[in-house]
């Protein structure tokens, strides 16, 4: 070991417990910005890979009936690698004594040869046989069911029919059903026969030849199969061109997941803070070994390299120390979000190039975080570091800050001392403080934000005055879907709605012409499906925030308002705007007259029913009864549900499904946990590194202090006065922290609430200050601070009066 | 009042065992103004730190008044240093972030000597005394170092202690106002104090009770 090498070792290790400190603060940093890449590289691999293993359709063709004739003249047709016939019919699933969950059931022709939308089986009997279904391995649980079961299935119109749960099967190509509250059940076409429906398919689902990932390229083929098959008699309703070869809910992941990276790479920053804060009072304190290698030859950048030196093995020290936890870290992040989409992981194995980011973000940060430190320090000239003092030979009083701070004065002296001693090293302090800060924001925010999205769900929930709605397979008369109402304890209002589906026209675009239809928005084509409502000409049970515009009235016949998630799909639409909507097969023209606000909502258009003739429907009828009650609670919810279940049946009126407003803000719910853990989680790494930055801090302090401790207990203070000021100057530190966190809190945690929502959810927060933060921060930063001083108090206490003053 | 019995005082260094004492006895009666001389590194300040409490002996006793100050606790010392020792120092050690008169009050706060509501008066008596009351509200990084050492004997002297300890007091100051310092503590042990000063200095401005030379950690002269 050459003798460099040998003082970049030494150096670290004489002061080892405060380099420790330090190695694990950025540590810390690392194992975090590690967690988020290293999911963000497995989980878009896995997700991808295992998404294109089912197969997925590059388009589905929703028509009358598809037969094995057609599917081989599609095949035959050159441009389709595979195709296959598929249905899915709507019903119910019983989950208990009177109580049914919405059951999307899906007839496969030939389990044992899946060609498209493949999924996989995972317990029980493989394929189903006749009378029997297989239940979505996530849908278990929705449904209440074990395999084994017999199953109460009930479609719309027909009579209860029983199903064997034979078993249960992986199906990756759909949300999760926990968080949907939807069953997924997979039945053969017998089946369906037997369920009372008439056995045939209607969806066709294709994989295109030839590049599937292109997006041109198949809707060249789309149209192409679209023709082929109304040329042979089968009319085309709709066409779902999903994207390419990404999972549904991918984009929204690798968002959540370049989100988390860029939180993970704000802790890693953070953690360069108390290597700022090392390194300036390792410079600080060789001052005169400076000179001295100054003096017998070293340039200044040879100098700088033994200090850069000395950065660099602390950076991979931190890298080695926080790979494992944060590969761990990684993992449970990746099998967390593989169950909430349903997916499994086959490999943890991590991409070379992680690895490699990892380590140059490790070794990166604390080098440019040193730099400056570095660069200032080995710039003395050997008379001034020969000249220097050591690092306890700074001058108090000379800035305004610490003329006033003397100026105010006070009776309690070692109070005194402990405030002035605090901003003695200021930029150290002001340094601690971010970082601590930064922690209590992010803290905060994710209180204020959690607030925030309790406040806007339910201000958005409030605008719907019911409590239930039941859908039916049809339209039915409305008096008669209301007096199936009559008589039911705690339903106090009932509304018809007409619910159905639309897309925006092309210009030219004309009736009867159906228009292609997907996830993703095309150029001149249509912008996919969205849903409108045809809403009584006085409702009372909807009462939109407009935005923009008015609201609709009485005599509205062609106007039309649009909710805030359809207007930012067509960021141009202005008031007064005419719009062509195709709804079936009909193209009307509409004249937008209001917007609606409507967050974390799908996109939505509202027209009256009094142009119900337009789309087909006869005047007073509707496939959807919206309920109010007086008391919303459960035990009222699940009467009404029952009682209504039973009158409908009664009345003939096949009801396909129903949910109450809990449920669906149980779903919302849930997907706002996750930034709010996330936020959490964030906060809770960020406060490590910042406790490890202030036990950093006060180690220094302490260390440049020592014969000030010893004059101290020379005048009669003890042990226990002397480590009750470490900690009261931690303490303030930590109090300075927070009231950082606090002035800038609010408009951070706004800032930071509207980007993570608009990012995933395209829409903005009714901002709310949720105050119980500072106090439950103004704890927390007060115990971290105590928790961080209490190692360099104790090293402080038992400084020796000898020994400090022999320091001089 | 202050008694060593045979005092010796050992340390380890890479070089092997030092002893900076060896077996050093000796008495000093209350009032006295005693000089502690002798070359660099013969023990003078290491035989300082034990009368003061600052420092335990490797072996023997210390007494001062009826305690055995040895068997001390280090907060039971700390608070016997706070009411029973003053100590100057040769870099006057007043604390930068202190002015004048909160260095001199800081001692009466650790040892509660006198209500809150006296000590600014008592620390300002102090100061006028050393004729530094117009110093009181500056820091100390604006005194001169004579300005510094007197504001430190003021401190010294905040809890009223009998013995007053003084490590190479005029070390860092010029010749006339290292009189004035030494003139002062005469003073002080003319007024019934104890005073114990370690200089290098055989020739003092002021008549002192008695000189106790040291060499290599053993008292090699005690003159009366």
């Amino acid at each position: 070991m050459t003798a460099i090498q040998h003082k970049i070792v030494s150096d670290l290790w004489e002061g080892r417990g405060r380099t420790l400190i330090v190695v694990l603060a950025v540590a810390v940093g690392i194992a975090g910005f590690t967690a988020v890449l290293s999911a963000y590289s497995i989980l878009t691999r896995e997700l991808n890979n295992g998404y294109l293993s089912t197969n997925p359709p590059s388009a589905t063709f929703y028509t009358n009936r598809v037969d094995d004739g057609i599917i081989d003249a599609v095949v035959a047709s050159g441009s389709v690698a595979s195709a296959e016939a598929r249905r899915v019919v709507r019903a119910r699933i019983k989950t208990g004594p009177m109580e049914w969950r919405p059951l999307s059931l899906f007839v496969i022709k030939d389990f044992t040869n899946i060609r498209v939308h493949k999924i996989q089986p995972e317990q029980g009997a493989w394929p189903p046989q006749s009378r029997e279904m297989l239940i979505e391995r996530n849908a278990l649980q929705v449904a209440h069911a074990k395999i084994g079961e017999t199953a109460t299935i009930k479609i719309a119109g027909q009579q209860e029919q029983n199903l064997r749960i034979a078993g249960s099967a992986h199906d990756l190509g759909l949300a999760q059903a926990r968080m949907e509250n939807i069953v997924y059940g997979y039945v053969m076409l017998d089946t369906l026969g037997r369920l009372g429906q008439e056995p045939y398919f209607d969806e066709l689902s294709v994989v295109v030849k030839g590049n599937r990932f292109d997006e041109k390229h198949i809707r060249a083929v789309a149209a192409q199969v679209k023709a082929l098959l109304e040329a042979r008699g089968y009319p085309v309703r709709r066409v779902d061109l999903p994207p390419p070869g990404k999972h549904p809910h991918a984009d929204i992941m690798g968002l959540l997941l370049l989100s988390m990276s860029a939180f993970g790479f704000a802790i890693l920053l953070l953690s360069g803070i108390v290597v700022i804060n090392l390194v300036t009072a390792l410079m600080a304190a060789q001052v005169r070994q400076i000179g001295m290698m100054r003096a017998i030859g070293a340039t200044r950048w040879q100098v700088a390299a033994i200090y850069f030196g000395e950065v660099s093995l602390l950076g991979v020290d931190a890298v080695l120390i926080a790979l494992p936890g944060g590969i761990a870290g990684g993992r449970a992040l990746c099998r967390y979000l593989a169950v909430l989409l349903n997916f499994d992981m086959t490999s943890f194995v991590l991409p070379t190039w992680v690895y490699l980011l990892v380590l140059a973000a490790g070794i990166m940060v604390p080098l440019a975080a040193a730099a400056l430190p570095i660069i200032k320090g080995t710039s003395i000239t050997v008379w001034q570091a020969m000249a220097d003092y050591g690092v306890g030979g700074e001058s108090f009083g000379t800035s305004r800050l610490e003329q006033v701070l003397v100026a105010l004065g006070g009776t309690f002296r070692p109070l005194l001392m402990v405030v002035r001693n605090t901003l003695r090293r200021r930029r150290r302090f002001v340094l601690t403080v971010v970082t601590l800060a930064a922690s209590g924001v992010v803290f905060i925010s994710a209180l204020n934000i959690r607030a925030s999205l309790i406040r806007t769900l339910d201000r958005s929930f409030a605008t719907k005055q019911y409590d239930l709605w039941v859908t039916f397979n049809g339209l039915y008369p409305i008096d008669e879907l209301q007096r199936a109402t009559r008589g039911i304890h705690g339903i106090i209002r009932t509304e018809g709605w007409i619910v159905t589906e639309a897309s925006f026209a092309a210009q030219g675009e004309e009736s009867e012409s159906p228009s292609l239809s997907g996830h993703a928005p095309s150029e001149g084509r249509s912008d996919g499906l969205f849903t409108v409502i045809a809403l009584p000409p006085r409702t009372n049970l909807l009462r939109m925030e407009i935005l923009a515009g008015r609201a609709l009235q009485a005599d509205d016949t062609n106007a039309i308002i649009v909710n805030s998630s359809l207007a930012a799909r067509r960021p141009t639409l202005m008031i007064g705007d005419t719009i062509n909507l195709r709804i079936g097969p009909a193209v009307l023209p509409w004249r937008v007259v209001g917007i609606a606000r409507e967050p974390f909502s799908t996109p939505t258009a509202y027209v009256s029913q009094r142009r119900s003739e337009d789309l087909g429907r006869r005047d007073g009828m509707a496939n959807s009864l919206r309920i109010a009650l007086d008391r919303p609670d459960a035990a009222t919810l699940k009467a009404a549900k029952i009682a209504l279940d039973r009158n409908f049946e009664h009345d003939q009126l096949p009801a396909v499904g129903s949910s109450t407003k809990a449920e669906t803000r149980y779903g919302f719910d849930q997907h706002m946990l996750m930034i709010y853990v996330f936020l959490l989680i964030t906060s809770a790494l960020i406060s490590v590194v910042g406790g490890l930055g202030l036990m950093t801090s006060t180690m220094l302090n302490v260390m440049e202090r020592r014969r000030e401790i010893g004059i101290l207990r020379a005048i009669g203070a003890t042990p226990l006065m002397i480590s009750l000021t470490v900690i009261a100057e931690s303490v303030v530190t930590g109090l300075v922290s927070w009231g950082a966190a606090a002035l800038v809190a609010w408009p951070v945690s706004k800032a930071v609430g509207n980007w993570l929502v608009s990012a995933m959810f395209q829409t903005s927060l009714d901002f709310h200050f949720e105050p119980i933060g500072l106090g439950v921060w103004l704890a927390v930063s007060a115990a971290i601070a105590i928790v961080a001083s209490v190692l360099p108090a104790v090293r402080a206490s038992r400084v020796t009066v000898r020994e400090a003053l022999a320091r001089t | 009042m202050i008694s060593l019995r045979r005092l010796t005082k050992a340390y380890e260094t890479p070089a092997g065992c030092f002893r900076a004492l060896q077996s050093v006895d000796l008495e000093i009666g209350a009032g006295d103004f005693v000089a502690i001389i002798g070359k660099s590194g013969s023990g003078k300040s290491t035989l300082l730190n034990m009368v003061g409490g600052i420092d335990r002996p490797s072996s023997g006793a210390v007494s001062v008044g009826n305690t055995a100050i040895s068997n001390l606790s280090e907060s039971a010392l700390a608070r016997w240093r706070g009411r029973t020792v003053g100590f100057v120092f040769q870099f006057f050690q007043l604390l930068p972030t202190l002015t004048a008169e909160e260095n001199v009050m800081l001692p009466m706060d650790f040892c509660g000597t006198l209500p809150t509501r006296a000590r600014p008066k008592r620390a300002q008596v102090l100061l006028d005394r050393f004729g530094v009351l117009a110093q009181a509200h500056k820091l100390p990084s604006a005194l001169s170092g004579g300005e510094q050492q007197r504001v430190a004997i003021a401190r010294a002297l905040a809890n009223d202690p009998p013995i007053i300890l003084a490590d190479e007091p005029t070390g860092n100051l010029d010749s006339y106002t290292s009189d004035t310092i030494f003139r002062l503590f005469g003073e002080l042990a003319a007024g019934g104090k104890t005073v114990v000063v370690v200089t290098h200095e055989r020739e003092l401005p002021v008549s002192i009770d008695r000189t106790v030379e040291l060499a290599d950690g053993v008292v090699m002269e005690s003159e009366e």
